[in-house]
Formats: C-alpha cells, sequence, structure tokens
C-alpha cells in the first residue's frame, strides 16, 4: 500500500511546501478548537495561518472530532486530515492564537517558527493553579445559589461543595476518567456535600443548594457555540455538540439524582 | 448584579483567563444580570425574552469594546451570559423525567413540569445564542459591505 507521503504532488521549488503548511494550519485549528472556539474561530485562524504561510487557496471542514484542509498553491493542491482531542475551554491559548495568527499573516515568521510557536503554546501556556480554580468556582456556585435563592445558611455548603466538587474533577479529566463518567461522579459528590450541609447548617433551600452545587458541570460554552455553529452554517457540529450538551446534562442529572437518593435514605428532605 | 459579576469571574477562571482580564468578565456578568433584572421586574417580561435582551445588550456591549479589552470577543460575551444558562431547570427537567419512570408521582403533572422546563432551558439558551450571534452577524455584513 502506498504511504500518504507518495501521494502528495511533487511541490515546485518557488512555492513553500505543501505537506509543513498544511499540517502547522491544522495543528493552530486543532489548538484552537480544542480551547473552545466556534468553527468561525477555527476557520478564521486557520485561514489567516495558512495564506499568511503562501497558501493561494484555503478551503476547512471543521467536524466535531476531525479537521480537513485543502490548501493550494499555484497549480499544487494538498487535502490533509487531523484529530482533534477533547473540547474544553482555554482562553490563554485562544488569545495566544488570535496573536501568533495576526503575526504569520502579517508574514513576520515562517512555516517552521509558526511551528516552534505552537509547540510553546501547547506546553507553556500557564493555566491557574488547581486551588485558585476550585476557590473561583466554588464563589460562583455560591452566586449562582444567591441567584437561585439559596439561603445565606445554604451558601457556604454550596462553596464548599463546589470547591470540592471542582478538585475532583480536575484529578479525574487528569487521569483520563471519561468525561461523562466523570461529570456523573462530580454530580454524586458535589450534590451530596451540598445538601448534608445545607441539612446540618440549618438550611430551609437544601433541594436548591444541592442543585447550585452542581451548575460548575453545566456546558455553557459548548451550549452557546452549538447554537452559533448552526448559525453560521455548520449545522453538523452544531448538532454533534447540541447532542454531547443533552448527553452531558443526563449524566449531570443522574449524579443529582443519585444524591437525593441518598439523601432521602438518611432521612433529610430533599 | 453583584452575584452575576461574581459567577462571570468565577467561570472566567475556570475558562483559564487571565486576572487582568476578570474584571472585564465580572462587568460583562454583572451587565447581563442587570439587564435581565430591569426586563424581568421592571418591564415584567418572561425569562426567555428578558434573556434575549440581556444577551443582545452584552453582545453589543462587547462589540463596541472589543479593541479595548486584551480577550476574545467569543470568551467575553459568553461568560458574561454564563450566569443566564438554565442549569437548574435543566437539572429538574432531567429529574422530572427519571421521576415519571417511578410509581408514586402523578403521571401527567410530571410530564407537564418536566416538559415545561425543558422547553424553557430550550429557549432560554436559545435566546442567549441568538442575543449574542445578532450584533456579530450585523458587524459583519457591515465588515463586508
Amino acid at each position: 500500500m502506498e504511504t500518504i507521503e507518495n501521494l502528495v504532488l511533487e511541490d515546485s521549488g518557488s512555492a513553500p511546501a505543501l505537506e509543513p503548511l498544511a499540517m502547522v494550519a491544522l495543528d493552530a485549528g486543532r489548538m484552537i478548537m480544542e480551547a473552545g472556539a466556534s468553527a468561525n474561530g477555527v476557520n478564521e485562524i486557520v485561514d489567516k495561518i495558512a495564506r499568511g504561510l503562501g497558501a493561494e487557496r484555503v478551503d476547512l471542514r471543521v467536524g466535531y472530532a476531525s479537521l480537513a484542509i485543502t490548501i493550494g498553491i499555484g497549480p499544487n493542491g494538498i487535502t490533509r486530515m487531523r484529530k482533534v482531542g477533547h473540547l474544553g475551554v482555554n482562553q490563554r491559548i485562544d488569545q495566544e492564537l488570535q496573536h501568533l495568527a495576526d503575526r504569520v499573516l502579517r508574514g513576520e515568521l515562517t512555516t517552521d517558527q509558526t511551528r516552534e510557536e505552537l509547540a510553546r503554546f501547547a506546553t507553556g501556556t500557564p493555566r491557574h493553579s488547581a486551588w485558585v480554580m476550585a476557590l473561583a468556582v466554588g464563589l460562583a456556585c455560591a452566586a449562582f445559589g444567591r441567584l437561585l435563592k439559596v439561603d445565606w445558611l445554604g451558601t457556604g455548603p454550596v462553596f464548599v461543595a463546589a470547591c470540592i466538587g471542582q478538585l475532583v474533577r480536575r484529578e479525574l479529566l487528569t487521569r483520563h476518567v471519561n468525561v461523562f463518567i466523570c461529570a456523573t461522579l462530580v454530580a454524586f459528590l458535589s450534590s451530596l456535600l451540598g445538601g448534608l450541609g445545607a441539612h446540618w447548617c440549618q438550611s430551609a433551600t437544601i433541594s436548591t443548594a444541592m442543585i447550585a452545587s452542581i451548575l460548575l458541570l453545566v456546558p455553557g460554552v459548548p451550549s452557546v457555540n452549538a447554537q452559533s455553529d448552526i448559525m453560521d452554517g455548520h449545522p453538523t457540529l452544531g448538532s454533534a455538540r447540541a447532542v454531547t450538551v443533552a448527553v452531558i446534562l443526563i449524566f449531570v442529572a443522574l449524579g443529582l439524582w443519585l444524591g437525593q437518593v441518598l439523601l432521602s435514605h438518611l432521612g433529610i428532605p430533599t | 448584579m453583584i452575584c452575576g459579576a461574581i459567577a462571570a469571574a468565577g467561570f472566567g477562571v475556570l475558562f483559564n483567563i487571565g486576572f487582568r482580564s476578570l474584571p472585564w468578565c465580572a462587568a460583562s456578568g454583572a451587565l447581563a444580570l442587570g439587564m435581565r433584572t430591569c426586563c424581568l421586574d421592571g418591564l415584567h417580561w418572561n425569562l426567555e425574552a428578558a434573556t434575549f435582551a440581556a444577551a443582545l445588550t452584552v453582545g453589543a456591549a462587547v462589540q463596541v469594546l472589543r479593541f479595548r479589552t486584551d480577550i476574545s470577543q467569543n470568551a467575553l460575551d459568553v461568560v458574561g451570559c454564563i450566569p443566564m444558562v438554565p442549569g437548574s431547570f435543566a437539572a429538574k427537567a432531567i429529574l422530572g423525567m427519571f421521576a415519571l419512570t417511578s410509581n408514586t408521582v402523578d403521571p401527567s403533572e410530571t410530564l407537564f413540569t418536566a416538559v415545561q422546563y425543558a422547553l424553557r432551558v430550550t429557549f432560554t439558551v436559545g435566546a442567549i445564542g441568538t442575543g449574542l450571534a445578532i450584533p456579530t452577524l450585523l458587524l459583519r455584513v457591515r465588515v463586508l459591505r
């Protein structure tokens, strides 16, 4: 069987090599997609980088789990595909890629330099520490709780339950536990802790405190991206995102339900 | 508004937004919640319409401010609208569906409530997405011209 390399047309000496150009553009697209960008955002970055590196024609297909690109320079053309990993949200990588794409479009970087920059982003982009994230998520869920009319006695337990839930979620995801299983486990743990804490603090809003404790798991960015993708003419990707959001919500609700059942067995009304 | 600001900033940290940009996230969340509360309490609109107006306002404000902040427009408007995502309604809708399988509840009432919550989730998320998209799409049309 022929290898992929043997299928690539030989490039003329004057045009930049198509293969590295396509792979660098796809890598940038993969990274920004995994950082939580919508299809239009991915398209924009890939287009800027490919054209900045010398491509004359750029066609990108953005799928949920893969990206495919066709790049052309003069009479030569190449089509390549790249797998996309877990779709998370990382604003700093998004921002770095926006700046990089602008620099590449201005002709400041070669293909190799762009690849080096991408490798640097992948390994060197800082993240907030686990504790900072846990505290921030705890505060966010406590604020959500107040918005949902959880009383002050129940707000503290929501904060603690969401903090612990976030720490556990991060640990599970680091160990590559399936995201849906992770959602159920964290929802169960957080809702249980939130409910028990609210009961011990004699809160009158135990049920709402349990729900507020799991709001860290609601996939807000994918649900907004799903709709914007459909509106931007990417119904397949948008539908895939919507289905994923729906399934995550079912697994989150399952964890919450298990928490409620356990609390009911302990004689705590939910 | 304060709760909206805290929730948006908290989710900003989760999305790995730098500390310097967090005040913008908080402002975005406060604007969204403030606008929604005005429409709900002042104008007596329903939740979906109020959410649409709030998302439209945040989307337009982010368009105006997009060159002043060191944060992507997409992230800023989504973070601002995160406090309006009806996570509790979604959980109640699915729990209602679960409850239908038990014999201890009134099926018609439980189904009605679950479907009502599910529809509210769908329309509210739709309102957020549409409200955020309209200013972006309008600006894109203007740029293309």
